[in-house]
């Protein structure tokens, strides 16, 4: 059915190549019949007509030889001998004409008297001849009368030679009236054949026009109907998305969601910040742009948090960038406040330990406030007392410390990501456990091979929670399963790789469970009891990292748990930023 | 006893335990210190017997109770009189007799209970010495 149909359509596409070779060809050969046709009919009629006048001319000149033979006959005088002779010679001269000429030649039956034509030519010469001595007398009159009775044959042929000529004329001049009556039918034919391709041509091609006009239409109502759609989309979907000309980066439309958050209008200010600040954002996976998130100062003084994509789009036929931006503020804010009441829970835990760290300054202000007592009471040296003082002083700032510390880690995070000190966050983090891991005997293992100016992007206190909480997890997991014959030690090292900073977090507590393992950052997952833990930590964790265009991982190795969290490291802060 | 009683303290935090060991040697005592608990082992392993051993809790790596418990199988010449314990943890274990000890303290502590409480627990010991 489909090489039929193949095979037909590849015909429709020979027919008209066809059909107009054919029309060249029987229109050059209707041109060349013509030409040849008149050729032939102009040099036949002149042949004709002139052979017929060659015959008519020899008869003339006989019938006037024959008429002054008549004269020498009845009056046998000198003139009517030069006369004769005159004639003779005329008649003489017209013979060799019927056959010789192109015009005789072209009748078979006037051809056909040469020989006969020849032998009284020869007569004739001959008495050319002898006429100039023939005397004027009645004896010449005899010769020339028989003479007569001699020539009579040559009449007869010359008459049967204009009597054919004669007919033939007349049948040319009939076919002359027929042709003049049916003027060039075959031309007229060939034309009409040639009209006929012609106009089939045209038809088959104005067919396929249509037909391919109609596929055209068709196309472009389909792509019309495509783009009308995706716009009603666009304008349907409740997020911001904007179509940016890539040339210059200026917003060419906004949908309603966009409206609603920014501005209606493309030209507002606030769409060329926010903008550049996706483009700034945005990381290119492989050609495509990627995934963005970033927070953004609307003009009314909110601080906004989106999250979305760049992609290349064709818009209104032009190769154009498709902004979509999610407004994840509210997300956000509730990620805060779990943040926050994990933070707060953390804290309420570590209360004991706070409590002890306290306890250590406040005994030594205590010990040393005892012995400055005893001092003055016995009148002892000032600058002893003075030393006492100051070590009370240091103690105090030591206490000032811890509270500062655990102020920082209760306060609510902003959510507005700055650039800080990879390496100082991770002290702060460590810094907060330690007291903690010393209570519960783990030994801490800090090897930090990252300078101190080693920046990255995002909320300080957040990623600080997230290294405490991996601190806190790994502390629990000894808890639940120690190994016998060994102190527990839990590593913290931190690497450069590249663009980006490693941070590990190792224990070596006999690891995660299989089951657990798949579902490790998934939120509400947790191995341990109600009371010990959300089973948000770690899902929170991977929100913060992600925010911060980072990546956390976790795995088992020989001995335990390993969770390794990639950072891309800032680069250097620009003068504006700096500023 | 004709003798200074001797104290040996045992705490992590080198600013407590020198302060204490200046208050008690104020106070006619002989003070010892020790930051860590091998230290304090190494000490009365040595043939050095204190009246008083006075120890932290939680000490990095070796704990306080390790080191009592060390102390007590110690032959009984070696052993102190009175053992004390200091904490700056809320502990579980409230009591006293919970860590084999005489006294416990939680931290920050007045440096004259701490005495005074030794010296009633010296003489008490003494008196019960001197009936038995």
């Amino acid at each position: 059915m489909t090489s039929w149909l193949n095979s037909a359509r590849d015909t429709l596409r020979v027919l008209p190549v066809a059909l107009i070779a054919t029309t060249i060809c029987l229109f050059a050969a209707t041109a060349l019949l013509y030409v040849t046709e008149s050729q032939r009919r102009a040099l036949l009629s002149a042949t004709i007509r002139s052979s017929g006048w060659v015959a008519y001319q020899a008869q003339l000149e006989y019938v006037k030889s024959r008429a002054a033979m008549d004269s020498v006959v009845m009056v046998p005088s000198q003139n009517a001998l030069d006369f004769l002779g005159l004639r003779l010679e005329l008649l003489r001269s017209r013979l060799p004409l019927l056959y010789s000429s192109e015009e005789g030649r072209f009748l078979d039956e006037i051809a056909g008297v040469k020989s006969g034509v020849q032998a009284f030519e020869g007569e004739i010469d001959a008495f050319l001849d002898r006429l100039p001595l023939l005397p004027a007398d009645r004896a010449t009159a005899d010769e020339v009368l028989s003479w007569i009775d001699a020539l009579e044959p040559l009449g007869r042929t010359l008459q049967t030679a204009l009597l054919t000529s004669v007919a033939y004329n007349d049948e040319i001049f009939r076919r002359e009236r027929e042709l003049a009556a049916t003027p060039a039918i075959v031309p007229l034919m060939l034309l009409f054949v040639s009209g006929t391709c012609l106009a089939l041509v045209l038809l088959v091609q104005a067919r396929r026009d249509r037909v391919r006009l109609a596929a055209v239409q068709t196309a472009r109502a389909a792509v019309a109907a495509m783009e009308e759609n995706l716009r009603g989309v666009i304008e349907a979907v409740p997020a911001c998305m904007a179509v940016i000309d890539p040339s210059d980066r200026r917003v060419r439309f906004v949908n309603s969601g966009g409206g609603a958050m920014i501005d209606a209008s493309p030209d507002h200010p606030d769409w060329a910040r926010l903008t550049d600040a996706a483009f700034a954002a945005a990381r290119l996976e492989g050609a495509q742009w990627g995934t963005l998130a970033l927070t953004f100062d609307t003009a009314e003084g909110a601080i906004i948090s989106l999250r979305g994509s760049l992609c290349n789009v064709i818009w209104e036929g032009r190769p154009q960038i498709l902004m979509v931006l999610a407004d994840t503020t509210r997300v956000r804010d509730a990620d805060l406040q779990l943040l926050q009441a994990a933070k707060l829970a953390t804290l309420g835990e570590m209360a004991t330990a706070i409590a002890h760290e306290l306890n250590q300054p406040l005994a030594v202000i205590r010990m040393a406030v005892a012995n400055a007592h005893r001092m003055l009471a016995s009148d002892g040296e000032r600058s002893l007392i003075a030393a006492k003082l100051d070590r009370v002083a240091s103690q105090v700032d030591r206490a000032k410390r811890i509270i500062d510390q655990v102020r920082r880690y209760g306060r609510l995070p902003t959510g507005r990501p700055t650039r800080f000190s990879l390496r100082h966050a991770v002290e702060l983090a460590v810094g907060f456990v330690a007291e903690q891991y010393r209570a519960f005997g783990i030994r801490l293992s800090i090897q930090l091979d990252i300078p101190a100016d080693l920046m990255v992007t995002g909320e300080q206190t957040m990623f600080e929670q997230v290294i405490v909480n991996l601190l806190i997890n790994a502390r629990d997991a000894f808890e639940a399963r120690t190994t016998p014959g060994r102190a527990p030690c839990v590593f913290v090292r931190a690497r450069v790789a590249g663009d980006n900073a490693v941070i590990e977090v190792e224990d070596d507590a006999g690891g995660i469970d299989n089951e657990m393992m798949s579902r490790l950052f998934e939120p509400f997952s947790t191995s341990k009891p109600v009371e010990k833990g959300t089973g948000l930590g770690l899902s929170l964790a991977r929100s913060v990292v992600r925010d911060m265009n980072g990546q956390i991982t976790g795995e088992n190795i020989a001995e335990g748990a390993r969770f390794t969290v990639v950072l891309p490291i800032a680069s250097a802060p620009s003068a504006q930023e700096a500023a | 006893m004709s003798d200074a009683p001797s104290i040996l303290i045992c705490d992590d935090e080198a600013d407590l335990a020198a302060e204490l060991g200046e208050y008690m040697s104020a106070n006619g005592w002989i003070a010892m210190v020790a930051t860590s608990a091998p230290d304090a082992l190494a000490v009365l392993e040595g043939g050095v017997t204190p009246t008083c051993l006075l120890t932290d809790l939680r000490i990095a790596e070796y704990d306080g109770a390790e080191l009592v418990t060390a102390a007590r199988s110690l032959p009984p010449a070696l052993q102190p009189q009175i053992f004390v314990m200091m904490t700056g943890h809320v502990v579980d274990a409230s009591e006293a007799a919970d860590f084999g000890v005489d006294l416990l303290y939680l931290k920050p502590i007045d440096p004259d209970a701490i005495l005074g409480d030794i010296c009633a627990a010296l003489s008490r010991r003494n008196a019960g010495k001197v009936e038995g």
